[in-house]
């Protein structure tokens, strides 16, 4: 583990067919499989809002970023399933059957257009922020190369948001209350995104999975977001929010939401796991059809070969 | 060179001064989904017109539909009345000619397949992996994070691999 570590530190990368030490394959596995889950609820989220987003343009956004999100899902789960601890399937069934975890964010509801808003204002900035962490330094070869597109696509998505907040912030007031009422929803699940704080001696920080702590991404975050929202004229629903030393300090965070989405009992999490679950049951006939139409096409073969 | 991007070059050498800046803009234009390449090395141009301090722009799109089309026509606005010699620019979403990757310049192919593991089918249908260079690449899915991009995944080194169509 030494000299990996070693070889790690000089800036060596790692490819799927190269020796690597059974703890490192482990939580770059799961790493990635939390990631390709994340895109899957994502990408499964945007889709609910394709018919209920107002006008053409804003539904062939939502529609683009389904695509987006769940292109990823697959070049994610390609690349884990070729580490050999899981098939494709069993990540899929874990997932479906509430086996895994995925993202805290889409463990709740979005109850309105203006959720839809924040969530691509704050929460993607926040995935994104994450994500260029992780793709930095990041150690495994293929994951790297996937991460590249897809913080990419990330900061696609991230103008959009832009975009229809100011519309929504240039809005009426009711347009602009229902903006601060979705703030006050979504700022606390998108700080805790970024994940509890990191331990002294992170593995993943060590293996150069990931680059930052999670506490560091976070305040950085914060830095960035407090004057933005502040400059729109909204508020940060945290009585304890407070500017000191040239720096935003937050008030104290509540762990236990996040730890209930770990668990997959977040408010939201039944209905979401469940809508996914019935997804992948309402499309078995397709994979069924597939399989069918490779099997004959290959018995159709034999029997011309015999021919 | 694509036909929109030759066409456009030899009007640049026209010798305009209005000309040459609204060039030196779209150059500066990169695809949002692809920071670093240029919309004039992913063939997107078609036409460039130049009249006095007025230049109106004819792109075609990649795919009709494609979300990426606002946000391409508002940098291309910024970019070109960005230059002291442009005041007005236009953005006109052409019909025809369609997009294919043959449009795509060396320069845009080289950066998209080693700055981002995308390749462009060659004439025979074969696919050669952009990470590892074999050509035991297999199609995997026809849909892929974008309506212009397929996923295939080479044997050899392992790695997915996207491809534009």
């Amino acid at each position: 583990m030494e000299e990996f570590e070693r070889f790690l530190d000089d800036g060596g990368m790692v490819e799927p067919g190269d020796d690597m030490p059974d703890a490192y394959r482990h939580e770059v596995f799961r790493f990635i499989e939390f990631h390709a889950n994340s895109e899957m609820m994502g990408g499964l989220t945007e889709r609910d809002w394709i018919p209920k987003a107002p006008g053409l343009r804003l539904k062939q956004i939502f529609l683009a970023k389904t695509q987006d999100e769940i292109g990823h899902a697959h070049l994610l789960y390609m690349v884990a399933a070729d580490m050999g601890m899981k098939t494709r399937t069993e990540m899929l069934e874990d997932l479906y059957e509430g086996r895994s975890r995925f993202h805290n964010v889409f463990h709740y509801q979005a109850v309105t257009w203006a959720d839809q808003i924040a969530i691509a204002f704050l929460v993607d900035a926040a995935a994104l922020a994450s994500q260029k962490s992780v793709f930095a330094n990041n150690t495994y070869g293929p994951y790297k190369r996937v991460l590249k597109r897809i913080v990419a696509e990330e900061g696609f998505h991230m103008r959009h948001g832009e975009e229809m907040l100011l519309r929504l912030t240039g809005g009426t007031p009711v347009q602009r209350q229902m903006f601060q009422e979705a703030l006050d929803r979504w700022w606390w699940p998108s700080v805790q995104l970024f994940g509890p704080d990191s331990p002294a001696d992170d593995p993943l920080i060590r293996w150069k999975i990931k680059t930052e702590t999670n506490q560091g991404l976070r305040h950085a975050y914060v830095q960035k977001y407090v004057p933005l929202l502040h400059s729109y004229g909204f508020e940060i629903p945290d009585a304890d929010l407070r500017f000191e030393d040239g720096e935003w300090h937050m008030g104290e965070i509540d762990w236990e939401p996040l730890k209930a989405t770990m668990r997959n009992g977040g408010p939201d999490s039944r209905r979401r796991i469940e809508t996914a679950a019935n997804n992948w049951t309402d499309t078995a006939w397709v994979r069924e059809s597939l399989e069918m139409a490779v099997a004959n096409r290959a018995s159709a073969a034999k029997t011309s070969a015999v021919a | 060179m694509t036909v929109g991007t030759y066409r456009a070059e030899a009007a640049a050498d026209l010798d305009s001064m209005a000309e040459e800046a609204t060039f030196a803009a779209l150059r500066s234009v990169d695809d949002p989904e692809y920071p670093g390449l240029s919309i004039l090395d992913l063939g997107l141009v078609e036409d460039v017109a130049v009249q006095g301090a007025a230049a109106t722009i004819g792109l075609i799109p990649t795919f009709s539909g494609c979300p990426a089309l606002h946000m391409i026509a508002d940098d291309v606005v910024a970019a070109v009345e960005g230059r002291p010699e442009i005041d007005l620019c236009r953005v006109e979403w052409l019909p025809s000619p369609v997009w294919s990757t043959d449009r795509l310049t060396d320069l845009g192919r080289q950066r998209l397949a080693r700055e981002y593991t995308v390749v462009i089918r060659s004439r025979d249908g074969s696919l050669r992996c952009p990470v590892c260079g074999s050509s035991a690449v297999t199609d995997q899915s026809l849909a892929g994070p974008s309506r212009c991009r397929s996923i295939a995944w080479c044997d050899d080194c392992r790695n997915p691999v996207e491809v534009m169509r």
